[in-house]
């Protein structure tokens, strides 16, 4: 009996670890009044509106929209509308994220405890060169066929677009 | 030759030296003037590779690179073919990963770019390295570092980059002090206007690479959500401005304007595969 408990919650951990882009936080905050929309799109139909600094639950990203749910409603908001609820849990923190985590790569949390060295503002002064290492640099370098092969083989395609103006015009 | 300027700015030097005026040598005024107007020269290609390279040896004296050539390559890969839809896809680019816990990426002239391994395992997606990768080849292409360099540099050296000394093998004076103080550009940091348009440039490069242009934007929301007082972006945090000003810079560029972008669908497993974790 516990046993076929086990496989559904296996297939539930497993589910949930490809189902979805994992994340960068569960809670948010809008920085701006929001719309709410009933699908990822700017034409779609408004479920609600957020004020600024309305509180919000994450589920998911899908492009530049992000899936949630609120006091006011559920759906999809613009992501660059929302930032990280500093006072509200971390990733890592939130069983959810630790599952997806967990599908990916086979062990929990996203803080690293290994690593050689950081690379601090006195390591960067004190530097001194090292050219087996950039010997090594240069051999693994791709060349352009190499290249397009590998985007060909995901079946990514080259798109046209122009560089945005700064300063930000509608 | 002695176009008018050079004329003013040399006689505008006499005025500087009040207690040596009556015994100053004209002709060396003209002479020092040329030179400082060479510094506002740009840096050949040639030389900007050098300067890159020589740089890079360095950062790799700071970090290695992680010892794992499969997740090289797959960097390696990413990297070359998001170049290709640069304004300089024939630079000698190429691609490292630091074996660092910190997080960060760097871009060296010439076409190098790192990124610390501990940047790359809180990624969650190839748009989000292609994101990364991409901004850090704008500051290639603008030249940030060298301009920062030249800005930097102290008059003696920065009248001898632009000119002959620099082409001049023999003499690896002048290239180790502009590797030195290259270098240094990056405990610095750059002008903040310089991450911006590395942000505002590098999502459109990522995007007509086929990836998704909300990656980078993603990575910089991952980076907020941090404890801003994890010595893994000490140095990060330092040298460019706040996640938050970044993101809101990007909603008023980006706008609706990439809502006909889709992500691309086929990339996720191989990024999953490559980038496991290095416990």
């Amino acid at each position: 009996m516990k046993y076929q408990y086990a496989k559904y919650l296996y297939a539930l951990i497993l589910y949930a670890s490809l189902a979805a882009p994992a994340y960068a936080w569960q809670v948010a905050y809008t920085v701006r009044s929001t719309e709410i929309k009933q699908l990822p799109y700017s034409d779609a139909a408004t479920v609600g509106t957020l004020g600024e600094k309305a509180s919000v639950n994450v589920m998911s990203r899908q492009g530049g929209w992000v899936k949630i749910s609120s006091a006011k409603g559920n759906g999809w908001v613009r992501m660059l509308s929302l930032r990280g609820d500093s006072t509200a849990k971390k990733s890592g923190d939130t069983g959810l994220q630790s599952l997806i985590n967990v599908g990916r790569s086979g062990s929990s949390g996203i803080a690293m405890t290994t690593g050689i060295r950081g690379l601090s503002e006195e390591d960067l002064k004190n530097a001194r060169p090292n050219p087996e290492e950039f010997e090594k640099l240069q051999k693994n370098a791709v060349n352009k066929a190499k290249a397009e092969k590998f985007a060909h083989e995901a079946k990514l395609k080259t798109q046209q677009l122009d560089y945005l103006p700064s300063g930000g015009n509608p | 030759m002695f176009n008018r300027t050079l004329i003013f700015f040399a006689i505008g030097l006499l005025f500087t030296f009040p207690a040596r005026a009556f015994d100053f040598d004209i002709q060396k005024a003209i002479s020092f003037a040329q030179k400082a107007q060479q510094a506002t020269k740009t840096i050949d290609e040639p030389e900007e590779i050098e300067i890159g390279h020589g740089i890079a040896t360095n950062l790799l004296g700071a970090s290695p690179l992680l010892p794992d050539s499969k997740v090289q390559q797959y960097v390696n890969q990413v990297g070359r073919w998001v170049s290709l839809h640069t304004e300089r896809p024939d630079l000698p680019w190429q691609f490292g990963v630091l074996d660092s816990s910190d997080v960060n990426a760097f871009a060296t002239p010439g076409g190098t770019i790192f990124i610390t391994n501990g940047l790359l395992q809180r990624l969650n997606n190839e748009s989000e390295l292609a994101g990364v990768l991409a901004h850090e080849m704008v500051h290639v292409l603008r030249k940030h570092h060298l301009a920062a360099l030249q800005k930097g540099a102290r008059m003696d050296i920065a009248s001898m980059l632009a000119g002959e000394a620099l082409k001049d093998k023999g003499n690896s004076e002048v290239l180790d002090k502009a590797i030195k103080a290259g270098t240094e550009v990056y405990a610095r940091g750059l002008d903040k206007n310089d991450e911006f348009e590395a942000d505002r440039m590098g999502i459109v490069i990522a995007t007509r690479a086929g990836y998704d242009p909300y990656g980078l934007p993603a990575v910089l929301q991952m980076l907020e959500a941090m404890n801003a007082q994890d010595s893994a972006l000490a140095l990060m945090f330092k040298t460019h401005p706040a996640p938050h000003d970044r993101l809101s810079l990007l909603d008023k560029e980006m706008g609706d304007r990439f809502d006909a972008y889709a992500a691309p669908t086929q990339t996720d497993k191989r990024f999953n595969s490559e980038i496991a974790r290095h416990e």
